[in-house]
């Protein structure tokens, strides 16, 4: 028999996120930008509105070294903080986290801003200096850090505490990297126009060397902040489980299968066990590698689970939706709708979604289409969209739409998992119980947006009528005060009144009404 | 027949005036107007020819659909009365000149609506119409007049305003017929009969090559569709000198409403046929079997087209196109799909054209 010797390499997470940052979407200077815009702008929104918190967050992006194409990004938010102890770890420390829970977060684990000091690490060579102070903290401190990569550990470069006067708490950030600003400028305008619009309640301000924006608080209701909790039974993977297990394997697979995951209890516990043929005495850390296999592949079969529980979600909401649209797109009309939780292989979601017409939305040959995930906006990669692929799919003639339209389509999918595309995380998978979900929740809005359309209609038939008719009846006095002699003003006035009785009475207020706006908008133009 | 010039205005004065009294007393002003389409025109088999129905159609100012037509045709009324109070002849296009101005209206959300009083003719020209068919006045009486295309040479005489015109010394050239051939006073007719061609080509053709001279008839031609002089002028020939009235037109559907226009009368202007009708103007051609029996060369058929067997479907539906002959014409047509126009004739040398109307009419190989 002949037997290899394989030499293998250990790799620290550290070493081999920094080895494939293009999962991470770090490609090239323009994307890396962007992305690390991203990564710290999500982690200071997740700060602040998980924890009942209206956000403020302040970006900034300058010139470092303009010759060498170096940036500075600079992010602050008024979130809990982060106590002085766990700050060189939560930045320093690839796969850094506390609880294996589930809730939905924009980011997953905080991985991107640790993605992103690496990047700034291998171009720049510049540490991050972060500042930070939690709730109640009366002071707050600075570390300026690097990572390790081949221990994966931080590296400590100095650590000062200042005095917190004014009860400062939330946390800062800057790192050096390399970027391109010019062709980057575009796409972060609109990633922030878009975070905005499902998150109406931050006010967030951003200064770049051309470039200076500011979205306003527009309201200060805010979600209500996911819940935190075990996942469930049913979207487990054998990884989770040998990770669970390692945390506590003295316990029984019984208890296990209590204690960590959703809307297990005893019955339930009990019921798998049988159906599975398991004994549940056993102890879990005495589960042999097959053993476990077994045990994920029938958890997730398993059909007597109750359902996945919402409480880890965060929808928008209705009204916070229909204020953010507003909002960034001025329509002339918006209506939204959340959905009733649903799920899919073990993982809850909620579907949400805002129609918007007219106002300053540009006419176009197809409804523009807004995607989120977990408040997110998705940029790219459309095509491949669940979303884009539903929406296309209406027959929008059905709701009294043709095209070209000024129709605007927001679609936001929340989920403590959302199933996407591609591990570049720009397009939402084909999901079925998704995308029905999505189905209906369009429909729903459309649905809305047809009364709309059909009312205003209506209004309108009776405005150009009267329109229509007054203008005849300017011609028809006229010929007739020429056949009979009689007076063209008395004859116009009788034609008037005989237009406004046909008409309809209500539409004379109306009428009234637009008359005064009109004049106040001239006042006002004046 | 003809009621003076004041009489016509009164009457028209009358019409607005109601229409005034309406609006005084807070009525929405309506026209009631004879309505001149299919369902209303009638097939009068005694006197045969078309006659306008007894349905009116009520013109409703406050009707999106209508306001429009209501408008217009107050503002031709207008122009009408101007024209006799000013006592000047316009022509239709002159009224459709006139009349056409852009009109305006600023709703009170500051928006814009802009229209043509009329954008053709053929609004213009409807409403004159109407308001025919409205008062039972004829445009001639208001003293309005259309381009006349009619064209006549042979041997007749007239006399307009005191000139004697004798159509027999024109040359190549050939009469053209006023607006209102009642005006023309016929002093001599020395014809055997009338030739009544659809094209000015052919009419010119067989002017030239003498076709009248030898046969000793009339040529007439309205270059197509035939106006109201022109038809006017052929029933003269009719009923006053009983002179017979052959008809030839290309054969396809066009070409035979045609020639029921001269005989019957048209749907647009039934209210007229009594005046303008030819009841017993006959057809000699061109017909869908003429095409076999006279051997026409297939370089000269043409294939029908969807609008032509359309047309021939509703032609056969036509109460006044049910003669035996008729209807196996129309069938034949409908069977073959193949059309020809009058210079098919040719097929068997330019002369053939004498030869064929010869055969047709001295042999009596027409149909009604």
């Amino acid at each position: 028999m002949v037997s290899f010797s394989v030499k293998y390499e250990e790799l620290s997470p550290a070493e081999w996120f920094r080895r494939n940052k293009e999962l991470a979407g770090l490609t090239n200077p323009t994307r890396a930008l962007y992305q690390t815009i991203r990564e710290f702008v999500e982690n200071s929104l997740d700060a602040t509105e998980s924890y009942g918190i209206l956000p403020s967050v302040k970006v900034r992006v300058a010139y470092h070294d303009k010759s060498r194409g170096w940036l500075s990004v600079y992010v602050e938010d008024n979130g809990i903080g982060i106590p002085d102890q766990e700050i060189p770890n939560v930045f320093g420390k690839v796969f850094y986290s506390s609880k294996y829970r589930v809730r939905q977060h924009r980011g997953v684990f905080g991985l991107g801003a640790k993605m992103v000091i690496l990047y700034a690490q291998s171009t720049t060579n510049k540490p991050v200096i972060v500042r930070s102070a939690p709730l109640g903290s009366d002071k707050i401190f600075e570390y300026v850090l690097m990572i390790d990569t081949l221990k994966n550990k931080p590296v400590i470069l100095s650590r000062k505490e200042y005095e917190n006067r004014y009860r400062w708490h939330g946390t800062a950030v800057k790192v050096v990297i390399e970027g391109e600003w010019g062709r980057a400028r575009r796409r972060i305008e609109e990633y922030l126009r878009r975070t905005y619009m499902v998150a109406p309640y931050a006010e967030i301000y951003f200064e770049g060397p051309d470039l200076v924006l500011y979205f306003p608080r527009a309201t200060t209701k805010l979600p209500p902040p996911p819940k935190e909790g075990y996942p469930h039974p049913k979207s487990v993977d054998v990884e989770l489980i040998k990770h669970l297990i390692l945390q506590n394997p003295n316990i029984t697979l019984r208890e296990f299968l209590m204690e960590y995951f959703d809307g297990v209890g005893r019955q339930t516990a009990e019921m798998f066990l049988k159906w599975a043929k398991l004994d549940g005495s056993k102890r879990v850390g005495d589960l042999t590698e097959d053993e476990i296999t077994y045990l994920t592949t029938k958890m997730r079969e398993f059909d007597g689970w109750r359902r996945p529980r919402a409480d880890w979600l965060s929808p928008v909401g209705e009204d916070i939706l229909v204020e953010g649209v507003k909002k960034v797109l001025e329509p002339e009309f918006v209506a939204a709708i959340t959905r009733k939780p649903s799920s899919y292989g073990g993982h809850p979601f909620i579907v949400e979604a805002a129609i918007a017409w007219g106002g300053k939305i540009p006419p176009s040959d197809r409804p523009i289409v807004y995607r989120f995930a977990n408040k997110v906006p998705l940029l790219y990669d459309e095509g491949s969209d669940v979303i884009k692929k539903v929406v296309d799919e209406i027959d929008w003639s059905v709701y009294k739409v043709k095209f070209p339209a000024p129709l605007a389509v927001v679609v936001h999918v929340c989920s403590t998992k959302i199933p996407y595309v591609s591990a570049g995380k720009e397009a939402i998978a084909d999901v079925i119980e998704i995308e029905e979900e999505i189905r209906l929740a369009v429909r729903e809005v459309a649905r809305r947006l047809r009364q709309y359309l059909t009312k205003k209609e209506k209004e309108e038939e009776v405005y150009i009528r009267y329109a229509t008719f007054n203008m005849y009846a300017t011609e028809v006095a006229s010929a007739l005060a020429f056949i009979t002699g009689k007076s063209v003003d008395e004859i116009k006035k009788k034609l008037s009144e005989l237009i406004i009785k046909k008409v309809g009475p209500e539409l004379a207020s109306r009428l009234e009404k637009e008359t005064a706006k009109i004049a106040i908008k001239e006042t006002t133009r004046r | 027949m003809a009621r003076s010039r004041q009489e016509v205005l009164r009457i028209l004065e009358e019409w607005g005036k109601r229409v005034l009294d309406q609006i005084e007393q807070g009525q929405e002003p309506v026209l009631e107007i004879p309505s001149r389409t299919l369902s209303n025109t009638i097939w009068d088999p005694v006197r045969r020819l078309l006659v306008l129905g007894p349905d009116k159609m009520k013109r409703r100012f406050l009707d999106l659909k209508e306001s429009r037509k209501f408008m217009q045709t107050m503002l031709m009324l207008k122009l009408i009365v101007e024209a006799i109070r000013e006592n000047v002849y316009p022509t239709i296009r002159d009224l459709y000149y006139n009349g056409k101005h852009t009109i305006m209206y600023v709703d009170p959300k500051g928006r814009t609506f802009k229209e043509n009083t009329w954008d053709d003719q053929q609004e213009s020209n409807a409403v004159i119409e109407d308001i025919e068919v409205a008062t039972g006045l004829l445009r001639e009486e208001m003293g309005l007049s259309a381009d006349v295309k009619g064209k006549v040479v042979g041997p007749i005489i007239v006399k307009s305003r005191g000139f004697e015109i004798d159509a027999t010394r024109l040359g190549d050239a050939a009469l053209s017929l006023p607006p209102n051939p009642d005006e023309l006073e016929i002093v001599k007719v020395e014809a055997e009969y009338v030739l009544v061609v659809e094209k000015d080509a052919i009419f010119q053709r067989l002017n030239r090559e003498g076709y009248w001279k030898q046969e000793n008839c009339i040529l007439v031609t309205a270059k197509g569709m035939p106006d109201r002089a022109t038809r006017r002028f052929v029933r003269r020939l009719s009923e006053e000198y009983k002179l017979p009235v052959y008809v030839l037109t290309d054969a396809d559907p066009y070409g035979w409403y045609i020639y029921s226009v001269y005989r019957s009368g048209s749907i647009k202007l039934s209210y007229e046929s009594d005046r303008l009708a030819t009841p017993d103007a006959k057809f000699i051609g061109v017909t869908a079997s003429d095409i076999i029996d006279y051997k026409i060369s297939d370089e000269y058929v043409i294939a029908a087209t969807d609008r032509d067997i359309k047309r021939a479907q509703e032609l056969i539906r036509y109460p006044w196109f049910q003669s035996d002959a008729w209807r196996k014409e129309i069938q034949l047509f409908l069977k073959m799909k193949k059309k020809v126009e009058i210079e098919a004739l040719s097929t068997h040398g330019l002369k053939f054209l004498h030869d064929y109307l010869k055969d047709k009419i001295h042999n009596k190989k027409w149909i009604e």
